[in-house]
Parts: structure tokens; C-alpha cells; sequence
């Protein structure tokens, strides 16, 4: 008798926390209910994360990083797939693009004070001597692999997710000497990233979930930060791409380049024109 | 009468390439094959083309040699032209994209290029003519939509396997009415700042 009760309980609960989790996803989905970021000040140390996928994907992304102005973007954090040799390189190509303009925009204007400089200044690394304080590439499992079989795709997934969390919860220092005070700084300073990137690689729906799953338990450090910004690929002219179709309503903001799919997803697709 | 000779001798002479690249991805036999026949060669002929430099991907190296020595005797007919080949360049192909646009002293040429997106944008920013084609075995693919909607708005030249001739004629009318790559924003962006604008948005910058 007694089992009969506990079982009925437990049955109970059970609906229960359902329920609650349902209304919480509800609750901090941005299709469902917009928030507005807090105001702040740029020139503060933020960490942004950019999801690159293979060739194309990866081209797309830094044409359109090509004008990111790194005194409003201290931190960038590069997620690679695994088995994807061609978007590191090229993401630390850019990045030494990024600290030869700097440079250059420092011969012009020698008058400015040191201590009006945005802080990624202060750390900035010779071009082409990675690793470096002001960006990070961590490379993460894929959630299936082609061919993979599909009774070991779950672990493989779950895998994945495990991986996206620890991406998001700080860069990826190892490569750098953790004596060194500036990385004991920088180590306190970035923490989640305030903004997450993708153009529609498979790992972006991994990095996305596992950004929404940290907003459902409002996990401590993730207030106002974690917004997620999704561009579809330039190549989807009248259609979305897979990732594209899973991700439209649960990203903050959802970018299509072509006029044809402007508003997909219930009115979410915002049309700026061409990105890349 | 000497010196207008030796000015027509320099003309003939100036470099003119035509690159054709598969990409990285997927291999791409039946372009390989269309360019190199008697017809192709005949059609860059025509448009003064002087070297065709034909990047084949990791394993296509077999197939552009098998065609290559097959039609031998019909292309050494026409051995005006100056064919090559390679694989693949692991820093991107930029620089065969710029050859094709031509250096000082050449004429500028052509890229004839499979439909993935990376290679279009490459060649749309070096603003040198681009004929896209479409690889039919994959023809389930979206990557067709992207040639057909920029060739329409008059980007690029679409170029089928069948008619590569005709491609190369519509290419030199594309060129005298090239294009500047990114077209005039026409979407809807309050701030003008395109993606920035987006960004500094959702981080909350207010200035």
C-alpha cells in the first residue's frame, strides 16, 4: 500500500518539475518573451565566441569580422570541430590581421594616452606568437561524426554538450604560462562569454543548447550575458539550413542575407543586406 | 610600319589566365573534362587566352592527366595555350584568384569556379569575372540557388557543363559592366552598421 502512495508522489513530482522546467525554457526562450541587455560601458573587458564550421562557414565568418572593432571585443574565443585543421589556422591568421591594424592605428595617432587604451591593448602579443591573452581556439568533439553509428551518437552528443560547457565557462589558458599576473588577471576577468557568434555549423547547435540549458538553472555568472547572435549562410538563398531551422527560435537575434527569407521562424529572420 | 607590328606582337603576348577551381570539398570530374576539349580550348582562343591553369583537387590528379594525354593530338593543335594543373593550396587560392585578375602587363581573365560559396566570395572580392558552375551530381544542392539568384542580379556569368563556350563569350560582356562586391545595402539596418550594429545591440553599448 505504502509503495502504491510513494510511487503516486513520485509520479507527481515528477509532473511537477516537469512543468516548472517547461515554464522556466519558456520563460528565458527570446522567441517567447525579448529581454533587453543591460546598458554598458564599451571599453570593458568582454569576452565574445565565435563558432566556426568548415571551409565555407569559416570564410563567411570572417568576412563578416572583417571591420570588429577589438576595443569594444577584448576576448575572442574560437570554437573548432574537431578534425577541422583549416579554421584554426585561419582563425589565428585573423587574429594577426587584427593586431597588425591595431598596430598601424597606433603609428597614426601616438598622442593617445596609455591609460585611456582599452585593455586588450595593454597585452597585446607580436603578430603570428599565439598563444595570446587576447584570443583563445578550443577544439570540441562533433556530436556525429559522418557515418557515425547511430546507437553511440547519445555519448558522442552528450559528449559534445560536456565540451560546449566547459568552452563557455572561460577560455582556454593552457597554452600560456598560469604564473604569469596578467593571465591570473585575465583568468578572473573572462568567465562566460557576453556574446556568442555562429553562421550555422554543426557545433553551433550544440554551443547554443548548451548556453540555453545554463540560462534554464541560471547558473551564477550568466546574468546578462550569453546572448546569442545567429547568421545564416550567405550559400541559403530561399531556404534555411538545417541548424538554421533548429536554432531560429531559440537565438536572440537571427540574421538572413538574402530578401527571400526575411521573417522565417514566426518573424524572427532580420534582413540587414548582405554580411559578408 | 616595324613599330606597329611589334606592338601588335606585344598584345598577342600579353598574358590572359583562365583558372578553373573545384574547391576543397567534393571532386568535380565532369569540369575538369569540360575544359579541357577542343571546343573550350577554340572558345579561350577566340577571347585571347594565352594560359589555363586548372586546380583539380586532392585526388583529381589522375583524371586531368588521363583527359590530358587522351586528347592530346587535339589539344596540341591548339597548343597556343599553356595548360597546368595542381591539387590543392592549403592557404586558399587568393593568389591564383589575383593571376586570373591579372598582374601589371596582363590582361585580366577568368575564374571558372564549382559553386561553393568560399570560392564565389573570393572571387567576387577580387572583382575578377566569375563564371560559377554548378555541380549537377550534387544537384539536391542549395548551392545552386546561390549561382542562379547571382547571376541574376548580375554578378556572375552561370555557366553550364554543356555550353562552357558560351559561358567564356557572356564572361567578356560581364567584364565591361563589372560589378563592386558587396552590392548597396538593401535590407533593412536602422543603424547602417550592418552586423556591428547587431552586435553593440545585444551587448548593450549605448553611445
Amino acid at each position: 500500500m505504502p509503495l502504491v502512495h510513494e510511487l503516486k508522489a513520485a509520479i507527481l513530482v515528477g509532473i511537477l518539475l516537469f512543468v516548472v522546467a517547461s515554464l522556466r525554457l519558456l520563460y528565458i526562450l527570446p522567441s517567447v518573451r525579448k529581454t533587453c541587455p543591460a546598458p554598458r560601458k564599451r571599453g570593458a573587458p568582454t569576452r565574445l565566441l565565435i563558432v566556426l564550421g568548415s571551409g565555407g562557414h569559416t570564410a563567411e565568418m570572417f568576412a563578416i569580422l572583417s571591420k570588429l572593432d577589438t576595443a569594444s571585443y577584448t576576448h575572442r574565443s574560437y570554437v573548432v570541430s574537431e578534425g577541422d585543421n583549416f579554421s584554426a589556422q585561419k582563425a589565428i591568421e585573423f587574429e594577426d590581421h587584427l593586431s597588425a591594424r591595431l598596430t598601424k592605428l597606433e603609428a597614426r595617432s601616438p598622442s593617445q594616452s596609455p591609460s585611456a587604451r582599452p585593455p586588450e591593448q595593454k597585452n597585446r602579443q607580436a603578430p603570428g606568437k599565439s598563444p595570446s591573452l587576447n584570443y583563445d581556439i578550443t577544439i570540441i568533439p562533433r556530436a556525429r561524426r559522418i557515418h557515425q553509428s547511430l546507437w553511440s551518437t547519445p555519448i558522442s552528443a552528450v559528449k559534445c554538450l560536456l565540451a560546449c560547457f566547459s568552452v563557455l565557462r572561460s577560455p582556454s589558458w593552457t597554452a600560456l604560462n598560469s604564473a604569469d599576473k596578467e593571465m591570473v588577471a585575465a583568468k578572473a576577468t573572462y568567465t562566460y562569454p557576453d556574446l556568442v557568434l555562429t553562421n550555422g555549423p554543426g557545433t553551433a547547435v550544440c554551443v547554443v543548447l548548451a548556453c540555453l540549458l545554463l540560462k534554464c538553472v541560471g547558473a551564477r555568472g550568466t546574468q546578462n550575458k550569453l546572448r546569442t547572435i545567429y547568421v545564416e549562410s550567405w550559400a541559403r538563398v530561399r531556404g534555411l539550413s538545417l541548424s538554421g531551422k533548429i536554432l531560429v527560435r531559440l537565438v536572440d537575434r537571427f540574421l538572413v542575407q538574402w530578401e527571400a527569407l526575411k521573417g522565417v521562424g514566426g518573424g524572427r529572420g532580420e534582413y540587414l543586406g548582405v554580411l559578408v | 610600319m616595324a613599330q606597329s607590328n611589334q606592338a601588335a606582337e606585344k598584345t598577342k603576348v600579353q598574358k590572359k589566365l583562365c583558372f578553373v577551381t573545384i574547391g576543397a570539398t567534393a571532386s568535380f570530374d565532369a569540369l575538369i573534362s569540360a575544359v579541357l576539349t577542343p571546343e573550350f580550348f577554340d572558345a579561350l582562343r577566340e577571347a585571347n587566352y594565352t594560359h589555363l591553369l586548372v586546380q583539380y583537387g586532392k585526388e583529381g590528379q589522375l583524371i586531368f592527366n588521363k583527359y590530358m594525354s587522351q586528347r592530346a593530338e587535339q589539344l596540341s593543335a591548339r597548343n597556343n595555350i599553356v595548360v597546368q594543373g595542381f591539387g590543392f593550396n592549403k592557404n586558399g587560392l587568393a593568389q591564383e584568384m589575383r593571376s586570373a585578375k591579372g598582374n601589371k602587363g596582363e590582361t585580366e581573365g577568368v575564374v571558372i569556379s564549382h559553386a561553393g560559396s568560399g570560392s564565389i566570395l573570393d572571387a567576387l572580392r577580387i572583382a575578377v569575372p566569375l563564371i560559377v558552375v554548378p555541380n549537377p551530381s550534387l544537384l539536391n544542392n542549395h548551392q545552386i540557388e546561390l549561382a542562379e539568384e547571382l547571376a541574376s542580379m548580375g554578378y556572375v556569368v552561370h555557366g553550364k557543363l554543356a555550353n562552357l563556350r558560351a559561358a567564356i563569350t557572356e564572361s567578356e560582356e560581364l567584364r565591361r559592366r563589372q560589378k563592386v562586391w558587396p552590392p548597396v545595402n538593401s535590407g533593412e539596418d536602422p543603424s547602417g552598421r550592418g552586423i556591428a550594429g547587431v552586435m553593440d545591440d545585444e551587448m548593450g553599448f549605448v553611445d
